[in-house]
């Protein structure tokens, strides 16, 4: 102990402190913005509200009046695909983990311990790939901009990542349970939601979190395959950033609201996986 | 006798059966929506590379033409370059910040789990609409970026119009948007590593910059090589920033495939040129993926594990 610790200490302090200055300034330039006058923006960058510039809620009468259409079905299209589809990971995903947990699968292409590739080569498949071909599929079939389209994709999108995240929970849940639920004479299906699903509701929130979190953020396949009925949040800002350049004010406005859906999710996350009994499943 | 232990033979026998069916149904749907959305495409992608492929249009066979033309083709060529510039640049800068700052956090002993937090946000944000505050950074006169740099008494930059400029705002961005990914991972590594080595070599009177380099660095090994592969393969995908902050430009400079690919696919509605440079991406990846894995067991191999 010494100047030579408290040195180091400060310095460390310092570096933290930086980064975190450099995490947050763009975020709040970005919230700033959503509060700022046409003119202020036009007239050179300001930074401090109240002092540099008149705060008015121009940008967020614009999100209620004039772009209210479109604004509306982004949000609610994002949240219906990214919610629906989440769910239908989930559910299918659990059924799956189920299934790997406790039988033996061998398919001539895949077993029970392939399921780890299944997942590494999904990621590493550039979604440039997957989406020119599933275009042309979907307009042959009438899926283009479409709810229905849109939703199998992204559960498609998210079903790997969810059954990954479920499989060791579910390995972790001791059979005896269902077997005493066998003798009380429950069906197979029976002794899977009434036993070992409630057993694995943190698993479960924790996979529907994630893929909801995936889903709102995706932008390829949404650019790709809507065009109008079906477009979600991140593809009505691109519109409108090529639209309406440069209206910052108003995207800024946009943006915040954009964010608040993944940042809850991060928040509900790091509370969870930085838990780490969560991470072993029941034991 | 013999009825009965038929009778219940059968029953044992059907609800195996049963128990075979359900065990199949349980593990059907995933293996479906993989086959239908991403086998099925990829394969379909292979065909259509192989075509002139016009959208709502006849589709004629004709062999490896898609690819001599794109490879000859500048955009493309550009593309790939960048394709392979990006992670090759950033990588490295966001695996050197991301682990200072964990080691960083790491340390903190209070206040810990809302710095988390807030280093984390970065990844968290759609990546739309990272693009656009960057965008909206980086731009002249309205931008904060350039007034601070000319209040520091610093010479402009033109992020807009000058190429490499306009790639190094992509690199900034980028770094911003994922080091808290490496952040994330190497934090999981510190905080699963057990004190006594730590502990051990205090007592013996190590500095600080030894211990770093003897113990903690080679104990996260697992954790840097998954760190760097995982977001170097991420890296390949560029595309939501790209297209915000510079969309592809000056000319095509700073584009990437997926970018260039988009851009083909829906100017000329001839699907074929741009599936021809998915599956040129897709083997590039792949290709790096297998090389990093045969690096990655290599070193393990050889770095002597404690």
């Amino acid at each position: 102990m010494g100047t030579a610790s408290s040195r180091a200490r400060w310095t460390r302090t310092a570096l933290l402190t930086l980064w975190i200055l450099f995490a947050l300034l763009p975020m709040y330039w970005t919230v700033v913005t959503a509060f700022k006058l046409p003119k202020a923006i036009y007239s050179g960058p300001s930074f401090i509200p109240g002092v540099d510039f008149k705060i008015s809620t121009l940008s967020w009468q614009t999100l209620l009046t004039e772009e209210r259409a479109n604004f509306i079905k982004g949000i609610l299209n994002s949240i219906v695909l990214a919610s629906v589809s989440s769910f239908l990971s989930v559910l299918f995903g659990a059924f799956a983990a189920y299934g790997l947990a406790r039988y033996k699968y061998d398919y001539k292409l895949f077993k029970n311990d392939d399921l780890g590739f299944l997942i590494v080569s999904q990621r590493i498949m550039p979604p440039i790939v997957s989406v020119l071909a599933l275009f042309i599929i979907f307009r042959t079939f009438g899926l283009l901009d479409t709810h229905v389209g849109m939703i199998l994709a992204y559960t498609a999108f998210n079903l790997p990542l969810a059954l990954y995240l479920l499989k060791d929970f579910f390995s972790g849940i001791p059979r005896e349970l269902e077997e005493a639920a066998a003798v009380d004479g429950y069906g197979k299906l029976d002794q899977i939601i009434r036993v070992v699903l409630p057993l694995t509701a943190p698993g479960l929130a924790a996979a529907y979190m994630l893929s909801f979190f995936f889903a709102w953020n995706e932008f390829l396949f949404a650019l790709m395959l809507t065009f109008d009925t079906a477009m979600t949040l991140p593809v009505i800002i691109t519109s409108w950033n090529t639209r309406m350049e440069p209206k910052w004010w108003f995207l800024s406005a946009v943006s915040i609201i954009a964010i608040i859906p993944p940042s809850i999710v991060a928040v509900l996350l790091d509370r969870f996986f930085m838990e780490r009994r969560f991470l072993r499943g029941t034991r | 006798m013999a009825i009965f232990s038929s009778a219940l033979a059968r029953r044992v026998i059907a609800s195996a059966q049963r128990r075979e069916i359900f065990k199949h149904l349980l593990i059907a749907p995933p293996l479906l929506f993989f086959g239908a959305f991403a086998i099925f495409p990829l394969l379909f992608t292979l065909w259509v590379s192989l075509n002139f492929w016009p959208v709502g249009g006849e589709h004629r066979f004709i062999a490896l033409a898609n690819y001599q033309h794109i490879l000859s083709d500048f955009s493309f060529r550009t593309s790939l370059r960048n394709n392979i510039l990006y992670p090759l640049i950033a990588v490295p800068l966001e695996y050197a910040l991301g682990f200072g700052v964990a080691l960083l956090i790491n340390q903190m002993t209070r206040g810990q789990r809302l710095i988390r937090l807030i280093a984390f946000m970065p990844m968290m944000l759609t990546p739309i609409v990272v693009g656009f505050i960057w965008k909206m950074l980086f731009y002249p006169t309205y931008g904060p970026i350039d007034f601070v740099l000319w209040r520091l008494g610093l010479p402009k930059v033109d992020w807009i119009t000058n190429a490499s400029a306009a790639f190094a705002s992509i690199v900034i961005t980028d770094i911003w948007q994922w080091t808290p990914f490496i952040i994330l991972i190497m934090l999981g590594g510190l905080r699963s590593l057990p004190v006594e080595p730590f502990e051990s070599a205090r007592v013996d009177g190590a500095s600080s910059w030894r211990i770093f380099w003897d113990v903690t660095f080679p104990m996260l090994l697992p954790y840097s090589i998954a760190a760097i592969v995982l977001r170097s393969i991420e890296a390949f995908k560029l595309f939501d920033i790209v297209l915000l902050i510079s969309g592809g430009g000056p000319g095509v400079s700073t584009a990437t495939t997926t970018l260039i690919a988009y851009f083909t696919s829906f100017r000329t509605g001839n699907m074929g040129p741009a599936a021809a440079m998915s599956v040129l991406l897709l083997i590039i990846v792949i290709v790096f993926s297998m090389t990093f894995l045969r690096i990655t067991q290599w070193v393990l191999a050889h770095s002597g594990r404690v």
